[in-house]
């Protein structure tokens, strides 16, 4: 199996739809209705979140709660694929319910990832409301789902991944297409 | 690295990084027990088969809450009430449990190999729950993710095994476990309970408890059985608490924050005296509290790796 990589937004590219998707997040949820409060999903979720994070505190001065989700104990396909990945940490150490939740990840294809975290933060309360932010989406969701804060709209066949990447301090690598071929 | 075994049999097959796996799952399904709705959708629309033909209590109970936890439908089914007293083989039973669509077994069998036994003839999972005097997996999982929780490691500690080592598949087990893990393990007791042979497999073997848990970092303590006594292993359970038992007096010469850990259930007096069981160093209850999240964590590894 060999993989074919091809770039497709550069890492400048990545920070500017980063900040952008910040700012639309501090201007959706404004502190004085009660701000929101940020949930990354594993795993590059997790990078994305800290980084918009990071973006609202600088332009609003205020810290959005945080939290991470893994949702590998609410896949719907749990012994129909390979082996399962490690389960990476969850934690949402803040009351959720009543609040505006605003789930991050990097990329939206078929909705089903989404659902399961949807799924698993109905175990921890009830929130006000759900939103949305994702850095590319693929537009061709396979469960009725929709992104309200978008980095990249990006059309790709289906036998493409989108791969989105960060190093180990959370900078932008890039967004490639990847073609993985037998 | 991944899961990718639909079997869990004996820490003796597992590499270090699969046991860190199955460590590090059982972390995030702890969590889970913490929470408000206890439960997970990861095992729903699967059936499990806890077939225990050597009784149990404690661990049928948390293997069938594990299995709850993750949504699964169950099924529990003990010898007595079973097909096997009318003489029925072990093959036959399971074979006939799989023909009803099931995709684990967890089994408890006085046989050893019993378990891998199934396993070998079966597609659905098989996970071991105790077989004999050999292997008790999810019970050394437990030992060691508790010390590795109390003490932020396992490498390079001294950990203590006490008690009827030769009868024990927990102490069978903790060895392999430990000792991939890179512990050091010294096994104690009466030398009729503790013989010479295990240092083969690389344990200390000592016959003088205060020798034993001088230096350890952590302290397992067997249940010994009254069946012992009477078979002649020791003269009397008085004097095996007096030579081997752990009480407030022990604990002077060794370290302060070292781990009582047993593995249920206690005899007051014996093993250990009711005030060591209930003090600060003891991490008894903990035990049974992480061996719901590990079961929980083998039941899901397993069952996303059983094939259609």
């Amino acid at each position: 199996m060999t993989l074919r990589k091809k770039q497709i937004y550069s890492a400048a590219e990545m920070d500017r739809a980063i900040g952008d998707m910040a700012a639309a997040i501090a201007a959706a949820f404004p502190i004085s209705n009660g701000g929101c409060a940020l949930v990354g999903i594993h795993q590059f979720g997790v990078p994305l979140a800290e980084r918009l994070h990071d973006g609202i505190v600088k332009l609003t001065g205020s810290e959005p709660e945080f939290g991470k989700l893994d949702i590998s104990m609410y896949r719907d396909d749990i012994g129909n694929r390979n082996p399962l990945p490690l389960i990476r940490e969850t934690e949402i150490d803040f009351d959720i319910n009543d609040r505006t939740i605003v789930l991050v990840d990097d990329v939206l294809s078929s909705g089903r990832t989404i659902r399961a975290a949807l799924d698993a933060l109905t175990d921890y309360g009830r929130p006000k409301a759900i939103r949305l932010a994702v850095l590319v989406d693929r537009g061709e969701p396979e469960y009725p789902i929709r992104a309200d804060f978008v980095g990249f709209k990006v059309q790709l066949p289906a036998d493409r991944k989108v791969a989105v990447s960060f190093d180990d301090d959370n900078r932008s690598g890039g967004i490639d297409e990847v073609d993985w071929t037998k | 690295m991944q899961w990718t075994k639909k079997d869990l049999l004996c820490l003796y097959d597992l590499s270090a990084e699969e046991i860190e796996f199955i460590l590090d799952t059982a972390a995030e399904f702890k969590k889970v027990s913490q929470r408000r709705v206890k439960k997970v959708p990861a095992l729903r629309g699967k059936t499990v088969v806890n077939l225990f033909v050597e009784p149990s209590t404690r661990t049928r109970v948390s293997f069938e809450l594990a299995e709850q936890r993750l949504s699964a439908d169950i099924v529990n089914m003990q010898a007595q009430s079973s097909s096997l007293l009318k003489g029925e083989t072990l093959l036959d039973t399971v074979r006939n449990i799989e023909a009803l669509q099931v995709d684990l077994i967890v089994m408890r069998h006085s046989a050893p190999g019993a378990q891998a036994f199934i396993a070998r003839n079966l597609k659905c999972g098989v996970v071991n729950a105790g077989d004999g005097a050999h292997s008790h997996p999810t019970q050394a999982l437990l030992d060691i993710f508790t010390i590795r929780e109390k003490k932020g490691r396992v490498a390079g500690l001294n950990v203590a095994v006490i008690g009827d080592i030769i009868h024990s598949r927990v102490a069978r087990s903790n060895i392999w476990g430990l000792l991939k893990l890179g512990a050091k393990v010294t096994v104690a007791g009466p030398a009729t309970l503790v013989p010479r042979e295990f240092e083969e497999i690389g344990v200390r073997v000592c016959h003088n408890l205060k020798d034993a848990v001088a230096d350890a970092d952590v302290v397992n303590l067997l249940r010994i059985q009254r069946e012992r006594q009477t078979a002649g292993f020791f003269p009397s359970i008085g004097e095996y608490a007096r030579f081997f038992g752990i009480n407030n007096d022990t604990l002077k010469y060794m370290k302060p924050d070292a781990l009582i850990m047993h593995p249920g259930p206690i005899n007051r007096g014996v093993e250990l005296t009711g005030d060591v069981a209930d003090g600060e160093q003891s991490v008894i209850l903990e035990q049974v509290t992480n061996g719901l999240a590990i079961r929980m964590a083998v039941l899901y590894l397993v069952a996303g790796c059983v094939k259609k």
